[in-house]
């Protein structure tokens, strides 16, 4: 299913110049930020940055980098057209493309989330903010794809969708933590430590990541299907 | 056909304009209405304006609900001052200056239309100048509307004139410099990076991410009493900047760590001088792509 040539250009792509240094800045960014904090205070004082900063706003900002950076460019330039001509399932192109975005969320996102979660604290909390940060960031990877496939403007939609449905209104309402990927991850992750918050259920967090990864990545496949090149708008 | 007319590079030897000509001032005010306009999707495509449009509602209705419940309650106060909503409403001026910023800065220079406007008696730096201006109004356009309803309702409410008019005009000198430090940061990041998705990206952790990051280390710094370190950060960010000075000057923000004294002249130092940056550096760059 998985077409190694378009997972390897999806690759280059993300890797390519100044996307790289953007998408490395991150993950620098968070850690030593971390280990500066703990190293000039005592006690927990750098712990707070993963729940205010590192897990609501870094992780999401790497999976919106990370996926509009295997698909966004392409369906930018019009190239997009030259892949899609050739007899390949338009959902295995999705499906290779993601495997590249999620391995970049994981490897800028959700492991230097831990490393910092172990810095700032260790213990279980630090092992439910690696999990929860491996759920949301799975989760956020094939959603953003999946609305990179949909609109030009993808990166403002994830963003959107980030900072003014998860973020400004899900702490006004709480009831938006049914319909946010990071309380799921949170959710989960509070099954392993219960420092973490536990906002909706388990099998609710659980099932609603799952359904959103795999429809997701299916939906980008489909859209592929029907894709047609549009102007600027 | 031995005369000389200057800067036009269309004479294919048919009758020419005899007319009176107006001036790069002309052109200069164009391009820069143009280009508000633009900024709000407007003379553009219907799905342009969906997203500009969108925000100024999510700014502005807070606003309309504030003056709502003032009139019906009958408080004889604004339950929050006209800097402290600008300070709420943040993440929406951010997410705008950094969703419009390649509207105005990218387009231009991403499919080298820029040599059309370059062929004509309009120098590169005008231009970027334009471009900044405009984006800078519209940024005070979207932030400044919000308030204009506060101030609207509050006075129609039965507010304090006096009071309300002090508090308004101490926001609106803030916005000033919110609008033109962030006009020249996304405009830059923008005119650099030519992808629209890295552009915005680019703003936004300009924009949202190192405030964030400033904020942690001044709550951290006000825990561990090193109250002057959080002062220095502070100096990092533009929303950071904006948030001390309007702490410092009681309009209603509260800040971890205020900046008190000597550091209030260099808070609103390094916000202009953050701002002139951005501007030369936005002139330079449009400098260097027209003179390739």
């Amino acid at each position: 299913m998985i077409n190694v040539t378009i997972t390897k250009l999806a690759a280059q792509a993300l890797l390519g110049r100044r996307r790289f240094w953007l998408l490395l800045a991150f993950p620098v960014l968070l850690v030593a930020l971390t280990v500066t904090i703990t190293a000039l205070t005592d006690g927990d004082a750098a712990w707070p940055l993963l729940p205010g900063l590192g897990y609501p706003v870094v992780l999401p900002l790497v999976a919106v980098l990370a996926a509009s950076s295997v698909l966004g460019p392409e369906v930018d330039d019009g190239s997009i057209v030259y892949l899609l001509s050739k007899p390949i399932s338009r959902h295995a192109v999705a499906l290779s493309k993601w495997v590249v975005a999620w391995a970049a969320t994981m490897v800028a996102g959700a492991l230097p989330l831990y490393v910092s979660a172990l810095v700032a604290g260790g213990g279980d909390r630090a092992s439910a903010a690696g999990l929860a940060a491996v759920v949301a960031g799975t989760t956020y990877s094939a959603l953003f794809l999946a609305v990179s496939a949909i609109t030009r403007h993808a990166v403002i939609v994830s963003l959107l969708f980030v900072l003014i449905w998860e973020g400004l209104l899900g702490n006004l309402l709480t009831g938006v933590a049914w319909l946010s990927v990071a309380q799921w991850g949170l959710r989960i992750g509070h099954e392993v430590s219960t420092e973490l918050p536990d906002p909706t259920n388990v099998p609710w967090a659980a099932l609603a990541s799952l359904v959103v990864t795999v429809g997701g990545v299916w939906f980008c496949g489909d859209r592929l299907r029907s894709f047609s090149l549009r102007g600027e708008d | 056909m031995a005369e000389q007319r200057a800067g036009v590079i269309h004479d294919l030897g048919y009758r020419h304009y005899d007319g009176p000509r107006e001036g790069v001032a002309t052109i200069a005010r164009t391009l820069y209405v143009t280009g508000l306009r633009h900024a709000f999707g407007l003379g553009r495509s219907g799905k342009s304006k969906i997203l500009p449009f969108l925000l100024l509602a999510l700014c502005t209705l807070p606003a309309a609900i504030v003056v709502g419940v003032v009139t019906i309650v009958g408080l004889s106060e604004l339950p929050l001052t006209y800097a402290g909503y600008t300070n709420q409403v943040q993440l929406l001026i951010s997410l705008f200056a950094a969703a419009q910023a390649p509207v105005l800065f990218s387009r231009d220079l991403r499919h080298r239309s820029i040599v059309l406007y370059l062929a004509r008696p309009l120098p590169a730096y005008v231009i970027a100048l334009t471009r900044w201006a405009s984006l800078a109004t519209a940024l005070l356009v979207f932030s400044v509307l919000p308030l204009l309803v506060l101030y609207t309702g509050g006075l129609l409410a039965g507010l304090d004139v006096g009071e309300q008019t002090t508090d308004l005009l101490k926001a609106l000198a803030l916005l000033l410099l919110v609008a033109s430090m962030l006009a020249g940061i996304t405009g830059f990041i923008s005119s650099v990076s030519l992808r629209r998705g890295f552009a915005v990206v680019g703003s936004i952790v300009a924009l949202v991410v190192v405030p964030g990051v400033v904020t942690a280390v001044q709550a951290i710094t006000s825990e561990e009493d090193a109250d002057q370190v959080g002062v220095v950060a502070g100096l990092a960010s533009p929303w950071s900047l904006t948030n001390g000075l309007a702490s410092a000057w009681e309009a209603g923000v509260t800040v971890f760590t205020p900046p008190a004294g000597g550091w209030v002249v260099v808070y609103l130092a390094v916000a202009v001088l953050v701002a002139a940056a951005g501007l030369a550096a936005i002139v330079a760059r449009f400098l260097k792509v027209g003179s390739q």
